[in-house]
């Protein structure tokens, strides 16, 4: 059995205990050896796609005990280290170790501390991966929980100059989610049993088993036929309900998004890129991996309430993008506005919606990724984000502009680009969802679609205000220069896969469409379960 | 209808078709800055190349109806398949692309010879008519959308070519954003369609089994979409703004293809339109058809006047579909292709000249305002000579293709309205009207331009040879007389696939050139004297949308300040409101820390020191405190034992 995906995910963790044995004036050899660590990930990335096999369900997969514990009277319990990809975390785990290695292009100029820096870069990067392929619940709520304290330091650390209050408000947001989620967990674990042991009660947080409803323990809390009401609700309801604000809060959905602004305001460039491209997506993946398949029933009594957050962000987020007078801020919230689309797509509980919402996944976090550099190009330059100090940009920096045009247009859905996929099966999924199985009305998706009007209004504003027109800028800086061959290797391979997976969308779908495809078969079956 | 599949041998003709602009479009933006100078030629080269493999295919599968795709995306067991399906309407509509944008480009290599960008002009001009020959020959509706928006976004890129100058930035963004409303309207319809049918190839629908008021619903949302590209009533003021672009791009853009793309649309999937939704169509077709004839009439740019032309002509057409004209409405579309991009040629080569010699004299006036022009039929005579075939093609002169175009409508349509009044003849009366306007509006354009004497005194240049070849090749594609070898006319194959052709009527025709002359005749004694008046922007439609789309923007504009406070006082303060009572309970907690637990604590240290302090003045030393002590203690004891 091959450890391609152990290789994958510590092998930053141990680049990071080796920069912390280096001396700190070293600079290079900080930003060499996070730099190999990317190239080793993306040398593994390709063995396991080439090891990877389209319609065979969860592979690759390793499973150790790894905690036992003997608890007397409640049983034993057991946590395993279990890895595996299916068709859903085969393109978040590429687009994780793509995207890492932008950024540790993109990281090249920071300023100050390097060693702690790309320390931190390296840890958060195996938390990141090793969150995706987690199987068992506890190993994902661990490597989760391991990425906020990297994330708090590189925002406090190297952000803005409002960063201590933004990476404030960022753990205090997320922390609240992951208390949520260890609610649920602590009650899975106390409600589930592992199928192989039939005589003795062994508790087990393996996400496969939680997701059979046959593994639940009779008259648990997590049981379906307890007579207890917690409120308005069983017990099994509030899970679910805890385990979406959790990931609401990483999605962001509104009204729980005001974290990301100001986190992303005041993150280093690059450290916005993985917020957006790959942090976001926990919420995705989360609702995706852990709150429908468990909780089914939970899932189909308040996909109207996920539906309507959903088109609330889209709606909402759109119109914060409007009012913002700040580019990047602009970009956060147009990531709230496209996250919402996820949610949409995974309210729907049809195919075309589930898949949507991996493809949007996938191609935000190439896109967004893209605009966040974008706005770091600007602000390495002249040290100001605000939109109205600038103009006619267009005349000055020529290639600049022309990657600033795709971004723009591949954020704002234009066929040809990732985007255009995602959103329109998110789409079909939602609008067929009141014929299929009657979860969301029709009206939400046609309201929907206003978002894809908004999101052309202000990202056609910004471009006629920042890069049309005569040129000039309010800023004192010596002459701006056009982007540098180092932006050009960040920049250029996402446009390419930008274009790539709008073009020919098969690429990825091939991976996804059994994923999305079973997933909505066993939702729907073990909801029978639950209300037969 | 069954459709056969494309001969292998065409399928790689009918890729190179589209393939051949996009390698122009994609040649033009990587060829290195110091070759720029071969862009125009490079360009034209692969466009001729692209007009010949559509001319090629035109008639190599000449009344056939053949269909080849390719899986593009599967979600469950649904396949989205991308492929051609080529019929006399795709391929009669991508021969018109093809030779329009082949002209075009020639002409732009003298238009725009002076311009610093010819890389992202020919570039995008590329992938324009890439996009668009794909909008055409595509057998999927999905993938029509697909290259919906894309001709839109090359409509926005070539309407902000200047992109310095503030107008044509805004202009730009403007004709983005009103489409984009109208592709909402695309995309819904493409929803209701995936529900139902669970796939979007065109020839495999079958609206029979689908309920009318669903069938009704998906055709207006298709109709939203043809209202936004095609400049109808009310999303229309996009339309003459966007004539910030270069000239040569409202030729081939937004006259004679990309706004007609709505129109192909309604042809495209004629079946889906139901009598209800027809009559919606026709409606909105006749009103933008008057209103654009009628702010035609108040215009002095001369790209204006053309661009108004092209709102009311594609109202015309519209109307034409939804009234059961739809042979016509499409032939019309085709020959209006060609007209109307003489017409903006015709344009373009008057303000090249004009601007050429004020250029030079440096006496700047307003090149596009008509009150500023006169005489120039001496001046530039084949510019005069082909203008004036065009013009009596958009007016419907006989011997023009014009004249059978608008003849198959009327007659048509007056079938379709019967002889018992009804509000069929409303929209009756409004082609009517058009018939009467529009010749009066091209006249008064021709008059001031070429027969009027001139204000200015500007020595002018004829253009040179590359411009004028398109505009002589439009003027001939312009004559019904010239084509007399295919049988009644070049197009008329349309007429053989829809297997319908009109009885043209006698009376309507007598009726119509009665109608037209009379118009020429008022507008010659009309214009014969009068002095030009002031622009009256009351009068055109733009006025009053211009006002509607500001309302909204300002309604947009509260809106978004409403949720931008929201974030920043209310769910921010909330979140503060949380943070500041953790803080407090904590600062609560550190003070029962500090007072009652530590003070517990620090008590029992104190009261220990107080012990050992009284303790210490026990030991002090002397044997004879020390036996006080104990005799004390010892007597505690035995009083302690006793009670």
């Amino acid at each position: 059995m091959s450890h391609l995906l152990s290789y994958l995910i510590f092998i930053p963790f141990v680049g990071a205990l080796v920069a912390l044995l280096i001396p700190a004036n070293r600079i290079n050899f900080f930003k060499q050896l996070t730099l190999g660590v990317s190239i080793i990930q993306l040398i593994l990335l390709v063995l396991i796609l080439s090891a990877y096999k389209i319609n065979a369900g969860v592979q690759l997969a390793e499973n150790i005990p790894w905690i036992t514990l003997q608890l007397g009277s409640w049983g034993s319990l057991h946590a395993e280290y279990f890895v595996a990809i299916d068709g859903l975390s085969l393109p978040m785990v590429a687009l994780s170790v793509v995207i890492m290695a932008i950024a540790v292009i993109s990281s090249w100029n920071i300023e100050k501390n390097h060693k702690g820096y790309f320390t931190l870069l390296l840890i958060l990067n195996g938390a990141i991966i090793g969150s995706f392929c987690a199987l068992d619940f506890l190993l994902f709520y661990v490597f989760f929980e391991f990425m906020l304290l990297p994330m708090y330091f590189l925002i406090g650390i190297w952000g803005g100059p409002r960063r201590e209050y933004a990476s404030i408000k960022f753990f205090l947001y997320t922390l609240l989610g992951s208390i949520f989620i260890l609610i649920v967990l602590v009650a899975s674990y106390l409600s589930i049993k592992d199928p192989a042991t039939s005589n003795e009660v062994v508790h087990t947080l393996n996400v496969l088993h939680m997701q059979n409803p046959d593994n639940i323990i009779p008259g648990s809390l997590l049981d379906v036929d307890t007579e207890d009401q917690y409120g308005p609700y069983s017990f099994r309801m509030w899970a679910f309900l805890l385990l979406f604000i959790g990931f609401a809060i990483k999605l962001p959905a509104v009204p729980l998004h005001t974290w990301l602004p100001d986190a992303h305001v005041e993150a280093p460039t690059a450290i916005s890129v993985i917020l957006a491209a790959l942090l976001l997506k926990f919420g995705g993946y989360g609702l995706l991996r852990f709150a429908y398949p468990i909780f089914p029933d939970g899932a189909i009594e308040f996909a109207w309430m996920v539906g309507f957050v959903g088109v609330l962000s889209i709606i909402y987020g759109a119109l914060n993008a409007l009012a913002s007078k700040d580019l990047k801020r602009l970009i956060a919230y147009s990531s709230v506005s496209h996250m919402g689309f996820v949610l949409l797509g995974v309210a729907s509980a049809t195919a075309e919606g589930a898949g949507g919402a991996v493809y949007q996944m996938f191609s935000h976090g190439i896109i967004s990724a893209m605009l966040f550099l974008i706005a770091g190009v600007l602000y390495d330059r002249t040290h100001d984000r605000l939109i109205a100090n600038y103009s006619g940009l267009a005349s000055k920096m020529k290639s600049y502009t022309a990657f600033v045009l795709i971004a723009f247009f591949a954020s704002m859905g234009l066929p040809g680009f990732a985007g255009f996929i995602g959103e329109v099966l998110v789409f079909f999924g939602a609008f067929q969802s009141h014929a299929i199985n009657g979860l969301i009305p029709i009206w939400m998706p046609i309201v929907a679609t206003s978002g894809l009007l908004l999101g052309a209004g202000y990202f056609l504003w910004t471009i006629q205000r920042m890069f049309y027109g005569p040129y000039s800028i309010r800023i004192h800086v010596p002459e701006l220069t056009d982007i540098n061959s180092r932006e050009y290797i960040m920049l250029l391979p996402l446009a390419v896969a930008a274009l790539l997976f709008g073009i020919l969308p098969q690429l990825l779908m091939k991976y996804i469409n059994p994923f999305a495809s079973e997933w909505v078969e066993e939702l729907f079956k073990h909801a029978s379960f639950f209300n037969p | 209808m069954t459709h056969e599949e494309i001969p292998s041998a065409l399928i790689w003709l009918a890729l190179a078709v589209p393939g051949l602009p996009l390698i122009s479009s994609l040649v033009c933006f990587l060829i290195s800055k110091k070759f720029n100078w071969t862009i125009p030629l490079l360009s034209s080269i692969l466009l001729i190349a692209a007009t010949a493999c559509s001319t090629i295919l035109f008639f190599q599968l000449h009344n056939q109806s053949v269909i080849q795709s390719w899986p593009w995306l599967a979600i469950q067991n649904k396949i989205i398949h991308a492929g051609f399906l080529l019929d006399s309407i795709s391929l009669s509509m991508s021969l018109a692309v093809a030779w329009v944008s082949m002209l075009v480009h020639f002409f732009s290599i003298g238009y725009m010879a002076e311009d610093r960008a010819p890389d992202r002009y020919f570039g995008m001009l590329g992938f324009f008519t890439f996009a668009m020959l794909g909008l055409v020959m595509s057998s999927n509706l999905l993938i029509t959308f697909f290259f919906w928006e894309l001709v839109g976004f090359s409509s926005y890129r070539l309407i902000g070519h200047w992109y310095e100058k503030p107008a044509a930035a805004n202009a730009s963004t403007k004709a983005f954003l009103i489409n984009r409303i109208g592709d909402l309207g695309f995309l819904i319809a493409l929803m209701i369609l995936w529900n139902w049918f669970g796939h979007l190839d065109i020839n495999n629908f079958n609206f029979s089994a689908v309920p009318t008021e669903i069938l009704t619903a998906a055709g207006l949302c298709i109709f939203i979409a043809v209202i936004g590209k095609s400049a109808q009533f009310p999303l229309l003021h996009w339309l003459p703004d966007a004539m910030e672009g270069p000239t040569p791009v409202s030729a081939l853009i937004h006259a004679a293809t990309m706004v007609a793309a709505g129109v192909f649309l309604l042809v495209r999937i004629s079946p889906l339109f139901t009598e209800s939704a027809l009559l919606v169509i026709s409606g909105i077709g006749a009103f933008t058809a008057v209103i654009g004839a009628v702010g035609a009439l108040f215009q002095y740019d001369i790209k204006k006047i053309l661009a108004y032309s092209t709102i009311s002509q594609l109202g015309f057409m519209v109307m034409a579909i939804g009234a059961g004209a739809a042979q016509g409405g499409y032939l019309h579309l085709l020959h209006h292709a060609f007209f109307k991009a003489g017409l903006f040629l015709g344009a373009g080569a008057i303000i090249h000249a004009l601007h050429q010699a004020t250029h030079h004299s440096k006496n700047n006036y307003d090149v596009q305002d008509i009150r500023n022009m006169g005489g120039l039929r001496k001046k530039l005579p084949v510019t005069f000579i082909t203008f004036l075939i065009f013009g009596a093609a958009l007016a419907g002169l006989p011997f023009t293709s014009g004249f059978i175009s608008k003849e198959i409508i009327l007659s048509q349509m007056s079938l379709w309205a019967g002889t018992d009044v009804s509000g069929k003849w409303v929209i009756m009366i409004a082609a009517w009207a058009v018939t009467f306007l529009t010749p009066i509006y091209i006249f008064k354009l021709i008059w001031f331009v070429f027969f009027k004497e001139s204000k200015q005194e500007t020595e002018l240049q004829d253009i040179p040879v590359i411009m004028k070849m398109p505009l002589i090749i439009l003027s001939i594609l312009s004559l019904a007389l010239l084509l007399p070898t295919f049988d009644f006319h070049f197009f008329s194959t349309v007429n053989v696939i829809l297997n319908y052709f009109p009885e043209a009527s006698i009376s309507i025709t007598i009726i119509s050139l009665a109608v037209i002359s009379f118009a020429l005749i008022f507008s010659y004694l009309h214009y014969r004297k009068s002095t030009p008046g002031k622009l009256s922007s009351f009068l055109s439609p733009q006025y009053y949308l211009d006002i509607v789309s500001d309302k909204a923007v300002f309604l947009l504009s509260i809106l978004y300040t409403i949720t931008n406070w929201i974030d920043k006082h209310i769910i921010d303060q909330i979140i503060h409101l949380f943070t500041y009572l953790q803080v407090t309970i904590a600062h609560l907690a550190g003070w029962t820390d500090r007072v009652f637990i530590d003070g517990a604590v620090n008590g029992a240290a104190y009261s220990a020191k107080g012990i050992g302090a009284v303790a210490r003045i026990m030991i002090n030393g002397k044997i004879q405190s020390y036996l006080l002590w104990a005799m004390a203690a010892l007597l505690i004891f035995i009083l302690w034992i006793l009670y």
